[in-house]
């Protein structure tokens, strides 16, 4: 319970928070709209709002409630990172594979998060927009090697085309029950300590940093 | 002279609304002023209506001599209750097994736990795991305030509706009970004893798990009796063992699936903190109050800040945004009156889907937290909800840990979180404006109302009039219009009416005058009365005798 990917014998649900971490514009919401809705750029689209989704998934006879939380990208809120990170399960940092920037912003989450939340957290790092392979201006070498560097797996995707988004879910959703499961273990081996990060919100302050224009995103306006 | 006092009050009456108007279209904005925002007893600090217009300091004082008066009531409806709960275990468990025998077990371990009880004292931080140890079943009953211990059941009940260490002595309601009006508690009181009905009805229908939560719930609220001067974090730390304590046992022992689990947490969690929220929420022992102060004047110094610094993606000018807006704004100034933790989590929910709305509406597409999150900073800041750093508090401290962490509530939570966080910290950088503006902006030299805009917030306001940026507002002005209008209209009316008692003034004296001048001109003469020639020569015996009364018998 306390460690939120709580569960024990067999019939238990677990359940699993996300976060979404990534400049603005790389695609998160897109990414998240595409898995829960399967909807791309739609204009009718029903759903009242992309920022909080969940889905439900059935994994080797495990039922699963994955809550996926989307973070405001906009520069200006960098440092709110660890309000919204904290008790997460997981964490997908999206870039563009097309913007070289969005990759350098990846990079200082994951310094961020391995700092602040140690090996607890499931990394996924994710190129987006690979149906513009043709503009891609991150090679998939230096990606994928960066992400083995930091014990993070790599995927790439396109919310556009529907592509690897699927496989990315179901992935980081299995990491995080063997996560959850070791841990449970753990926690049966004596050393159960009731979580003592259960509470505690603080708040970082931003690296210092060229100051960006802290205007709106591309899709706010 | 009734009636010219009559009109002197009248006139009295009609002039002060028209004053307070024209005081109120000079300022225009939604504004209240400071001082009606603190305590009544002049302390200082920020009062609440929620507690008499009291700060939560003097308003503790004056609700714990106010208590007192109402343990006796309790006590009266805890004792009718506990015959009906009686009479529905009687019911229920019939044949099989006897209440009494049941509560004459639970009696004979009593001394131990009362060794226990003075033990915890000193030790001061224990855990309330052992309520959950086997053993403790049997002695879990609650120790008897000093000295009473005649009906087991009468006091469990008790306990349940009056927090032990509200409850004093019986005999002390009578000396300090007078001074304080009851109707303070009155409320609140009526609100504590309906979630405990509810309560007992939910676990009603839960048979043994049922009985067994309430066992531990009872103890536990007493239990945190001897620990109101603990710090904050280690309230929390005992709220939040037990939580999670409950709902293992649940889950272990007694098998309840999780969904189930959930719910009858729900349940303890409305029954444990509507009894524990006057003591826990804003505690003595920390800082919340000193920070909801700072909170709320930095966002009265931030006013100025407008919908274009923030980026935010609705449209107020579409009535149905505007709509939004304003329950946006409404939901999240109601949070402060709920008192359990999911309430006010409920609270946060609808403000956000409201947001949600509004933003689909101006953008239509689903909002994303680039667009939610700008929009909450923006709706806190035209809010200023009262004690957002308190509740803010309470809920972390007291909440079902499972909503916080994965939930949908949760969720909304983290970004209110977020937005305090920004308004704390917000800059000049992060509003994208000019250091030296900022600075003008913040100390009020200047307002940053730009010609190119079409909105403002209203408090820019200047002698050109406001720029109306949306039909509420709009609305609200023409309100203001109209208001102004009956102003000079009354101011019309007193003036008629002045002139109409000077009129009146005027001729009471003309018709004195008049009055005068007649008497003058006819002086009153009283002459000795001549005999009447009638009499003079009627012969007396010629008269009639005199009438006489008559009797008749029968
Ligand atoms: N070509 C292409 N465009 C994408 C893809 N994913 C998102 N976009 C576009 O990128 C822009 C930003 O997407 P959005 O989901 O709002 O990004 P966010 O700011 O990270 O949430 C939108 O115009 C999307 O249509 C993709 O896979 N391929
Ligand atoms: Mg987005």
């Amino acid at each position: 319970m306390a460690s939120g990917g709580g569960a024990g014998g067999s019939n238990k649900t677990y359940s699993f928070k996300v976060v979404l971490l990534g400049e603005g514009c790389v695609g998160k919401t897109s990414l998240v709209l595409r898995y829960c809705e399967n909807k791309f750029n739609d204009k009718h689209i029903t759903t009242l709002q992309a920022s909080f989704l969940t889905k439900k998934l059935n994994i080797t006879g495990k039922r699963v409630n994955l809550a996926i939380w989307d973070t405001a990208g906009q520069e200006r809120f960098h440092a709110l990172g660890p309000i919204y990170y904290r008790d997460s399960n997981g964490a997908i940092l999206v870039y563009d594979v097309t913007d070289e920037d969005s990759f350098q912003k990846v990079k200082n989450w994951v310094k961020e998060l391995r700092k602040m939340l140690g090996n607890d957290i499931c990394l996924c790092i994710v190129g987006n927009k690979i149906d513009l392979e043709k503009e891609r201006h991150v090679s998939v070498e230096e990606a994928e090697g960066y992400a083995e560097s930091v014990g993070a797996k790599h995927y790439h995707t396109s919310a556009k085309l529907n592509k690897g988004i699927e496989e990315l879910f179901l992935d980081l959703c299995k990491r995080m029950m063997e996560t959850a499961q070791a841990e449970e273990r753990a926690k049966g081996n004596g050393a159960s300590q009731s979580s003592s990060a259960r509470r505690g919100v603080q708040i970082v302050d931003d690296e210092p940093q060229a100051a960006t224009a802290a205007g709106g995103c591309c899709s706010s306006g | 002279m009734v009636l010219k006092l009559w009109l002197l009050l009248l006139g009295h009456d009609l002039k002060k609304p028209a004053i307070e108007m024209s005081q109120r279209t000079e300022r225009r904005g939604i504004h209240v002023d400071q001082s009606e925002l603190l305590c009544n007893k002049g302390c200082g600090y920020y009062g609440n209506t929620a507690w008499q217009g009291l700060c939560s300091k003097c308003w503790r004082e004056e609700y714990q001599r106010a208590r007192q008066k109402q343990i006796q009531e309790d006590w009266a409806l805890a004792e009718k209750l506990q015959r009906e709960e009686e009479a529905a275990y009687a019911s229920i468990q019939g044949a099989q097994s006897q209440p009494q025998v049941q509560s004459q077990a639970s009696l004979a371990p009593f001394s131990k736990f009362e060794e226990k009880k003075t033990n915890e004292k000193t030790r001061k931080v224990t855990t309330v795991k052992k309520f959950f140890s086997p053993s403790s079943r049997t002695t879990s009953k609650k120790a008897p305030p000093e000295g009473e211990e005649k009906v087991t059941g009468l006091r469990d009940w008790r306990g349940m509706f009056t927090p032990p260490w509200e409850m004093g002595y019986p005999t002390e309601d009578n000396q300090e009970g007078k001074t304080t009006s009851p109707s303070i508690s009155r409320q609140s009181s009526i609100e504590t004893d309906r979630v405990s009905r509810d309560f007992m009805e939910f676990l009603k229908t839960m048979q043994k798990p049922g009985r067994e939560v309430q066992k531990h719930s009872r103890t536990f609220i007493e239990s945190m009796a001897n620990k109101k001067d603990l710090g904050a974090d280690e309230l929390s730390e005992y709220v939040q063992d037990f939580y999670q304590n409950m709902s293992e046992r649940l889950m272990n022992h007694f098998k309840v699936s999780s969904e189930n689990v959930e719910r009858v947490m729900d349940e303890v969690e409305k029954y444990i903190m509507t009894r524990l929220y006057k003591s826990v929420f804003c505690p003595e022992t920390s800082d919340d109050e000193k920070k909801d102060l700072a909170t709320q004047k930095r966002i009265r110094a931030l006013h100025w800040v407008d919908i274009q610094m923030l980026c935010v993606p609705v449209d107020e000018e579409i009535p149905e945004v505007s709509d939004n807006v304003v329950k946006a704004i409404t939901d999240i100034i109601e949070m402060d009156s709920k008192r359990v933790p999911r309430d006010k989590l409920a609270c946060i929910t609808r403000c956000s889907k409201h947001i949600f709305s509004a933003i689909k509406i101006t953008k239509s597409e689903p909002a994303s937290a680039d667009d939610f999150l700008p929009t909450l900073i923006y709706i806190v800041l035209k809010a200023n909800p009262p004690r957002l750093q308190s509740n803010i508090q309470y809920i972390t401290r007291f909440c079902n840990p499972s909503r916080l962490m994965t939930g949908e509530d949760g969720y909304y939570f983290t970004n209110l979180c977020c937005a305090v966080a920004f308004i704390e910290k917000l800059d000049a950088q992060s509003l994208n404006l000019d250091p030296e503006d900022f600075e003008r902006y913040m100390s009020g030299q200047a307002s940053p109302r730009r010609a190119d805009t079409d909105s403002s917030w209203p408090q820019t306001d200047t002698a050109l009039g406001p720029v109306i940026s949306s039909p509420a507002l709009a609305k609200v002005y023409q309100n203001l219009d109209l208001l102004s209008g009956l102003g000079t209209r009354q101011d019309r009316v007193l003036a008629a009416a002045q002139s109409l008692q000077r009129d009146l003034l005027t001729w009471e004296e003309s018709v004195g005058q008049e009055v005068q001048e007649i008497l003058e001109r006819y002086p009153l003469e009283i002459r000795p009365p001549a005999p009447s020639a009638i009499d003079s020569d009627v012969e007396n015996d010629l008269l009639p005798p005199p009438l006489m009364p008559q009797v008749f018998a029968g």
